[in-house]
């Protein structure tokens, strides 16, 4: 059980707090650049934050698509590195203990893996979605009326 | 009032977002803004429904974002277009050509 926990540990996400709060940030200042157009075009504080809340939907679930996003990416990253940096470890314990030509080539196979697999993360524009073919998900794309509020502005 | 709804075509969102970003780099309410611009109100993207979209994006390579000041100070993301991003956006925007050519020939047809 202390394992299993351990393990867990290792590959559980410790940014989650961090995506959380920047995805917040990120959203909240969205609203407040809404509250201050209506407020610009005329209306009453109170109004402009009502209309600015209807505008851009659901809150929550834009806070929770963004978060699962996010910290999917930060964990699957976390995998990826966790396994090379255990694949050149083996790799490199093999080539210090054997003797065996044989095994040794083995050895410097998975080091370059590691290594390689490390610098693919780095190249840019590839993220580890890029190898998952699952991703795709449908987009919600949704064609409101403006509200009401709005219009006459 | 229901009627007046429509649904975008699945996409077309990522590709209104790229689009959008070719000129510069913007934080998601200046994307939400342009494109309705643009759209001359025509068009009313849910606001909420392009972060989604934008971290997806992101998350293939076709835009990257990092922490900025905005026009009034404040702390926001801004995105930009990857060259990933750029070819997707040709590779969007020949489809959305295609799409459209072939309904409008469908509906002259009938």
């Amino acid at each position: 059980m202390k394992i299993r926990t351990a393990i867990a540990n290792l590959f559980k996400n410790p940014n989650r707090k961090q995506i959380v709060f920047e995805v917040e940030d990120e959203l909240q200042f969205h609203i407040e650049m809404l509250e201050r157009k209506y407020v610009d075009d005329g209306m009453s504080a109170a109004a402009a934050k009502a209309a600015a809340l209807r505008r851009f939907g659901s809150l929550e679930r834009a806070m929770k698509q963004c978060v699962d996003i996010r910290s999917r990416n930060s964990r699957l990253r976390r995998v990826l590195k966790i396994s090379s940096i255990l694949l050149l470890l083996t790799g490199v314990s093999i080539r210090i203990l054997s003797s065996d030509l044989k095994v040794d080539h083995i050895g410097d196979v998975l080091m370059m893996i590691a290594i390689a697999g490390r610098l693919l993360l780095y190249v840019r524009g590839l993220s580890p979605s890029t190898f998952l073919s699952g991703t795709n998900e449908t987009c919600p794309s949704i064609v409101t009326e403006p509200p009401k509020e709005a219009r006459y502005s | 009032m229901a009627n007046d709804r429509t649904d975008l075509m699945q996409g077309t969102l990522e590709l209104l977002i790229l689009n959008t970003l070719a000129r510069e780099s913007m934080h998601g309410y200046g994307i939400v803004q342009r494109i309705h611009e643009a759209a001359e109100d025509l068009l009313k993207v849910e606001d909420g429904s392009l972060y989604p979209a934008l971290y997806r994006m992101e998350e293939r390579g076709w835009i990257k974002s990092e922490w900025g000041v905005s026009e009034n100070n404040r702390r926001a993301r801004f995105y930009k277009l990857t060259r990933k991003g750029r070819t997707q956006l040709e590779a969007e925007r020949a489809n959305w050509n295609r799409i459209s050519k072939a309904v409008t020939r469908i509906l002259q047809a009938t």
